[in-house]
C-alpha cells in the first residue's frame, strides 16, 4: 500500500470510532472553510479595507511625511534581514548549522507570495504594490547578504551587533515624530497600526528592565527594597488596566518629569508600561526560583562579585527560563493596547469604530473586525514563532538528547 | 608571604556556627593545614563536614571563632571574603557548571572578569588544563552533554583556572555513577603530587589511604581523631573512629 494511505489509516481511520471521529471533523471542518470562504468572496465588500487602508495602518499622519514611515519600515526589514542571516552563519558553538535551513526557505517563499499577491487582491495603487514588492526584495537581498558575508564579521562587531535595534528605535522615533530637520508630527495624529506597534513595543522595551528590577527587589534581602517591590506588584496585578488607564491620564503628569509623558498617548503608553512591569516581575521571580543554589554558589566561590555573577551566570538562566512567560505577557500586552480606544486614542481598534460610523461603510462591521482579527493574529504569531526559535537557540539540552553521548 | 615547609594555608580556631534554627553544626573546630598539604575530611552524615570546610570560602558564615586563610582573616571584610575566594577553589558534590556556557566559556569566565585576564591567553590555559583532565576535545560542547564523570572533571578543570593556592572538595565523588569516580579520584590523584592545598571531604577510604597527608575525623559538629592515614585506618585512637570504620569498611 502506498505509504501516505497507510499513514492516513493509522492516523485517522485506526478504529471504527476513530473512523467516525475523523469523517465528522472533516465535515465540520469543510462546512466551515467552504462557509467562510463563501462569505469572503461572495458576501464581504472589502471596499472598506481598501478604501481605508491608510487610515489603518498609520492613522491620520499627514500624507505628505508618509515617506518618513516607509523609510522606517525599509529600515527595520533590512535590520531584521541581516540579523535572521547572522543567526544563520553563526550558528551555536557546538552545532553545525545550513545557511539555509527548509525552514527559512519556506517562510520567505511564504511572504513573497503574501506580498506579492495581498496588495493586489486588495486593489491597492501601484505605487504602493511595488513599495511592497521592493521591501520583500530589500528582506530576501538582506538575508541574503548577512548570510554570505557574514562570517567575515570580526567578533566585536558581532557582539555589537544587537545594539544597532536600540539605534533603530531611536531613529525610529525621530522619523515618526519629527525633530532633527525634520517636520514635527504630533501624536494625536499618529494612529492605527502604527499606534499600536509603537504603544506596545515601547511597554515591551521598557517593562523588561523593570521586571527585571522589580524581581530582583523582591527577592532581595534588604527588607526597604522587598516591600516596595511587593507592594508594587501586588497593587498593579489587583487593580484592572482600564481603571489605571485612567487613572494615569489624571495622575501621571503630576508623578513624572515633565517631558516624560507630554500628551495622552504617552501618558497611555507609560500605564502600560508600568502594568506589564508588574507581571512581567513574576514570570521573572519564577525564573529566579528555577535556578539552583549551586550555581550562585559556584559563581561566588571563583571570586565573581554579586553583581557578575547576576548578570553572567544567574540571569541568563532564569530568563530563558521566564522566555515563554514573558513572551506570554507581551502578547496579551499588544492585545491590551485595544483598550487605549476607551480613552479616546486612535489605535487599531478606535480607528476600526470610527471607520464603522461612517454612514458610508454601514454594516460591514465583519470585514473590519476579521482584517483586526488577522492583523493582531499575525503579529502575535511572529512573536510566538521569534520567541521559540530564541528559546531553541538558548536551550543547553536540546542537543543533549539529540546528539550522540560520548 | 613567607612559604617556610610549615606555612599555614588554613588555620580555624574554636569555629562555632548555629544555624538561624538553633542548630548548633558547628562546636568548636580546631584545623590547621600547611602548605601543600593534603587533607582528608571524614565523618557520618550530618557531622557539620561539608559546612566546616564551606566556611573557609565563606560560603557558611559562623558565629564564634577564627578562620585565617593564608594568612589574612575571614571576616565580615567583603573586600577579604573576594579577596579570599580569589585564592580558594572549590569543586562540589552536583558539579554545579554553567549550563548555558560551552565548558570552555566555564573556564574562561572567571579568570577574565576577576582577574582581568585577556581571552586569548585565558584560552590558552583553559584548553591545556583540559587536556590534563583528558577532555580537550569537549571544549565546544555544553555540560549537559556530557557524562558526570567528565562534568566533574571540567568542575576540577575550571576552578584551577583561577590559580588557586588552595582546592577544597567537597564529596566529588557521590553524585557519580561508580564506574565514574575512578577517572575522577585519578585527576585528584595527579593534583596531590603537586604543590597545591587540598581538603577533600569524601568517603573515599582508598583514595585517603593512598593520598592523604593527614585524615580528619569530625562527628557532632567536632573534629574527633586527626591522624596520618596508616594510623587512621588501622589504630586509631578513639572509640568514635573505630565505630564510624567498622561502618564503612
Amino acid at each position: 500500500m502506498n505509504p501516505l494511505l497507510r499513514r492516513l489509516r493509522s492516523d485517522l481511520f485506526a478504529t471504527p470510532a476513530d473512523g467516525a471521529l475523523s469523517l465528522g471533523l472533516i465535515a465540520l471542518i469543510t462546512a466551515v472553510a467552504v462557509g467562510l470562504l463563501q462569505w469572503a468572496t461572495q458576501r464581504a465588500q472589502w471596499a472598506v479595507i481598501q478604501a481605508n487602508s491608510t487610515l489603518f495602518a498609520v492613522g491620520r499622519y499627514p500624507g505628505d511625511q508618509q515617506w518618513r514611515l516607509w523609510l522606517l519600515t525599509a529600515l527595520l526589514t533590512a535590520v531584521t534581514g541581516v540579523t535572521w542571516g547572522l543567526l544563520r552563519c553563526h550558528p551555536r558553538a557546538d552545532r553545525d548549522g545550513t545557511l539555509w535551513p527548509r525552514n527559512d526557505r519556506l517562510v520567505l517563499g511564504l511572504l513573497v507570495v503574501v506580498v506579492l499577491w495581498l496588495p493586489g487582491a486588495l486593489q491597492l495603487t501601484p505605487a504602493l504594490q511595488i513599495r511592497w514588492s521592493l521591501l520583500a526584495a530589500l528582506l530576501a537581498a538582506s538575508r541574503w547578504l548577512a548570510g554570505r558575508f557574514g562570517s567575515k564579521l570580526s567578533r566585536p562587531m558581532l557582539r555589537l551587533f544587537p545594539l544597532v535595534w536600540p539605534l533603530i528605535y531611536l531613529i525610529g522615533m525621530v522619523l515618526i515624530s519629527g525633530g532633527l530637520g525634520l517636520m514635527p508630527v504630533s501624536p494625536s495624529q499618529w494612529g492605527g497600526l502604527l499606534l499600536t506597534l509603537l504603544t506596545a513595543s515601547f511597554a515591551i522595551l521598557l517593562c523588561f528592565p523593570m521586571g527585571v528590577l522589580l524581581a530582583l527587589g523582591r527577592r532581595s534581602d534588604l527588607p526597604l527594597l522587598r516591600w516596595i517591590s511587593v507592594i508594587y506588584i501586588e497593587f498593579i496585578r489587583g487593580a484592572p488596566l482600564i481603571t489605571l488607564l485612567f487613572l494615569g491620564q489624571n495622575i501621571l503628569g503630576f508623578l513624572l518629569p515633565g517631558g516624560f509623558a507630554p500628551d495622552r498617548i504617552w501618558r497611555a503608553a507609560w500605564v502600560l508600561t508600568f502594568f506589564a512591569a508588574a507581571y512581567l516581575a513574576e514570570a521573572v521571580r519564577s525564573g529566579l526560583a528555577s535556578v539552583p543554589k549551586g550555581q550562585m554558589e559556584a559563581a561566588r566561590s571563583l571570586g565573581l562579585s554579586y553583581p557578575q555573577t547576576l548578570v553572567r551566570v544567574v540571569l541568563p538562566q532564569a530568563l530563558r527560563v521566564a522566555l515563554p512567560a514573558m513572551v506570554g505577557q507581551f502578547i496579551s500586552l499588544l492585545q491590551d493596547t485595544t483598550l487605549l480606544s476607551l480613552i479616546g486614542l486612535l489605535e487599531l481598534l478606535g480607528v476600526a469604530r470610527t471607520v464603522m460610523a461612517n454612514p458610508a461603510f454601514l454594516g460591514h462591521s465583519a470585514e473590519v473586525y476579521l482584517t483586526l482579527a488577522l492583523l493582531f493574529w499575525s503579529c502575535c504569531a511572529a512573536l510566538g514563532l521569534g520567541s521559540r526559535a530564541l528559546e531553541k537557540r538558548l536551550d543547553p539540552q536540546t542537543l543533549s538528547r539529540s546528539s550522540s553521548q560520548p | 608571604m613567607t612559604s617556610s615547609p610549615t606555612h599555614l594555608m588554613i588555620e580555624a580556631r574554636g569555629v562555632q556556627k548555629w544555624y538561624p534554627n538553633g542548630y548548633h553544626a558547628l562546636r568548636g573546630v580546631d584545623l590547621s593545614v600547611h602548605r601543600g598539604e593534603v587533607v582528608v575530611v571524614m565523618g557520618p552524615s550530618g557531622s557539620g563536614k561539608s559546612t566546616f570546610i564551606r566556611t573557609f570560602n565563606a560560603l557558611e558564615d559562623f558565629q564564634e571563632g577564627s578562620i585565617r586563610i593564608d594568612g589574612i582573616n575571614l571576616g565580615n571584610d567583603l573586600r577579604q571574603i573576594d579577596a579570599i575566594r580569589r585564592e580558594v577553589g572549590m569543586v562540589f558534590q552536583q558539579f554545579n557548571l554553567f549550563p548555558h556556557l560551552t565548558v570552555l566559556d566555564n573556564l574562561v569566565l572567571a579568570p577574565t572578569l576577576v582577574r582581568g585576564r585577556s581571552r586569548t591567553e585565558v584560552q590558552a590555559q583553559a584548553l591545556s588544563l583540559l587536556d590534563r583532565v583528558g577532555i580537550k576535545e569537549q571544549a565546544q560542547k555544553f555540560p549537559g552533554q556530557l557524562s558526570g564523570g567528565q562534568q566533574q572533571r571540567v568542575a576540577i578543570a575550571r576552578a584551577l583556572c583561577m590559580e588557586p593556592r588552595i582546592l577544597l572538595f567537597d564529596e566529588p565523588t557521590s553524585a557519580l555513577d561508580p564506574e565514574m569516580v575512578r577517572e575522577v579520584l585519578d585527576v585528584m590523584r595527579q593534583l596531590a603530587q603537586e604543590d597545591i592545598t587540598m581538603v577533600v571531604v569524601t568517603h573515599e577510604v582508598k583514595f585517603a589511604e593512598q593520598v592523604a597527608h593527614r585524615v580528619v575525623l569530625m562527628a557532632e559538629g567536632n573534629v574527633v581523631e586527626e591522624a596520618p592515614p596508616a594510623q587512621f585506618f588501622k589504630n586509631p585512637k578513639h572509640e568514635r573512629t573505630r565505630r564510624f570504620l567498622d561502618q564503612i569498611l
